[in-house]
């Protein structure tokens, strides 16, 4: 049994004609790091809003199929019983500081105080989030006086400090620097080898190649193709249907036409590109 | 810049030491027994015998007299005016001011109650300054507040200069492409559409991803809620109280049974 599990689900939020998410079936295993891709409007972020039960116990709208996470089903839990086991953090980091504390150490507690942690544990577990994130000297900074970077940062390590067995991430780099986009790839992937499940929407395509397991390709609500990065990142599908492809990918396709190159996978990283092109 | 909406001054002092709710408690009963208490002095003495010493011993007095002088001061005044002319009291003429007439027994009323408006703004100056919001919300949290109560006020003291940096933005974004915020009244009254809209609208989407955010971190969690910092209650603090507590009892009960 997979530890996420979504059985024909079809979704439609209250004001919406059409449904946002169509059909979709879904299982991941446990420990394993999951890209989801896809344009404006995919449903992307309504697929984040599922897995992490707001769809439907916050957005209300019709829902129908099931989803389950470790064994249990979203349709006879509550939200706040749901949180517990499935972290989300998204985009927009500036809505995501809760605003009732004044310092970043007290926004990470923030959390763990509304699930009643004790103190003292409280105290290790933000120093071992900070630590995990890179973000120990921002500790005493007011979370409103940090860059749209470091918000992220503050938002996913709010998260992460909340130890989710299910981490469901909607565009969590989008306001940082290749360095920080690294870092947060990285501990990712760490978290997902030390056996937390991991979804993350991205577009930086040529990350996901470097570090995801999986990459699901969605498109108008339904599951276009998914399978390993590269297998889908380097797949015509994608181009048919218009989403963005790495420039490495793009150029050995090019390569590719007028025989220069000369290998069957077509690469989507620099380093793959590189030894391509040398072979 | 890092703006937030508070008064509270940070310093190492008894005051600040004192449990949030004492000082909570203090400042009531003071306010209370001002109004209540049926001596005349009553106000004044507490003036020079509690509120002074208080913000002394705060390390806080320079702040708080500016504040005072600032803010309490003009309102007083004004009040203490109104009241010495417009009181149709007593007998006993000062002097006349056309109609107006001012009488020893007005300019008295006039003076306890400007006092007592004293008492009451500069005692909850004092209880600001020397006291943090998130702990004061913390330690009423603790004792049974609602958590989602404590979090609308001190989330609200945070938010408020976050909307004004935006509307700023937004203001500048818009003069920008040519609207006009310096002309007359009515050209500047119709250029409030277009900054309105956006500030309303995107505070909206705010308000529901916060409401997301906060709720993905356990926020309607029926788990009972910890804090991360101890908020101390020593027993000095809680005897404290209890007398304050028989001190308003006591004033407000002279009040009734002498009235």
């Amino acid at each position: 049994m997979a530890f996420v599990n979504l059985q024909n689900v079809t979704y439609k939020y209250p004001l919406t004609k059409e449904p946002v998410l169509q059909n979709i079936n879904l299982q991941i295993q446990e420990g394993e790091f999951v890209s989801i891709i896809g344009q404006n409007g995919a449903g992307k972020s309504t697929l984040c809003y599922a897995l992490a039960g707001f769809v439907p116990h916050f957005f209300k709208g019709e829902i129908s199929g099931e989803i389950e996470v470790d064994g249990r089903k979203s349709s006879e839990s509550t939200l706040d019983e749901w949180v517990l086991n499935v972290g989300l953090a998204f985009q927009n980091p500036f809505n995501q500081i809760s605003g009732a504390k004044y310092t970043v150490f007290e926004e990470l507690a923030f959390g763990l105080e509304n699930i009643g942690v004790p103190r003292d544990e409280m105290k290790v577990r933000v120093e071992e989030a900070m630590t995990l994130t890179g973000i120990r000297d921002l500790a005493d900074r007011s979370p409103y006086s940090l860059s749209g970077g470091q918000q992220q940062r503050v938002a996913l390590t709010s998260i992460l400090v909340m130890r989710p067995r299910l981490l469901v991430l909607d565009e969590p780099t989008s306001q940082m620097d290749p360095i920080g986009t690294r870092e947060v790839f990285g501990v990712v992937r760490r978290m997902a080898e030390e056996g937390m499940t991991v979804v993350m929407v991205e577009h930086k395509v040529e990350w996901i190649a470097n570090f995801a397991d999986r990459v699901i390709a969605l498109k108008e609500g339904q599951i276009l193709m998914e399978g390993k990065p590269n297998e889908v990142l380097t797949s015509g599908l994608l181009v048919e249907n218009h989403f963005g492809v790495s420039r490495y990918t793009s150029v050995a396709r090019e390569a590719q036409q007028r025989g220069l190159w000369k290998k069957e996978k077509l690469p989507v990283t620099l380093d793959e590109s590189v030894e391509g092109f040398r072979s | 810049m890092h703006e937030r909406l508070s008064f509270h001054i940070q310093r190492d002092s008894f005051l600040h030491r004192l449990n949030p709710l004492t000082k909570l408690v203090l400042t009531l009963a003071l306010v209370i027994i001002a109004f209540t208490f049926p001596w005349y002095w009553t106000p004044h003495l507490l003036v020079i015998a509690a509120i002074i010493p208080l913000s002394l011993l705060g390390k806080v007095f320079r702040e708080f007299s500016l504040t005072a002088l600032r803010l309490i001061l003009p309102a007083a005044t004004f009040l203490f005016l109104m009241q010495a002319f417009f009181q149709p009291i007593g007998t006993d003429i000062i002097f006349k001011f056309y109609f107006l007439d001012v009488t020893t027994e007005s300019m008295l009323f006039a003076f306890r109650n400007a006092m007592r408006i004293f008492v009451m703004v500069s005692s909850f100056t004092l209880f600001l300054l020397s006291t943090h919001p998130s702990e004061l919300m913390s330690d009423l949290t603790r004792r049974g507040l609602p958590g989602q109560f404590a979090y609308v006020i001190i989330s609200t003291l945070q938010i408020i200069p976050q909307m004004q940096a935006k509307a700023q933005t937004i203001i500048s974004a818009q003069r920008s492409r040519g609207l006009d915020t310096e002309s007359t009244f009515f050209k500047r009254a119709g250029s409030l559409v277009p900054l309105v809209g956006p500030l309303v609208f995107g505070s909206l989407v705010e308000v529901e991803e916060r409401a997301i955010a906060i709720e993905a971190r356990g926020f309607t969690s029926k788990h009972v809620k910890t804090s991360l910092h101890e908020i101390p209650d020593s027993t000095f603090d809680q005897s404290l109280r209890w007398v304050l507590f028989i001190l308003i009892i006591a004033s407000v009960g002279l009040n009734l049974w002498l009235s």
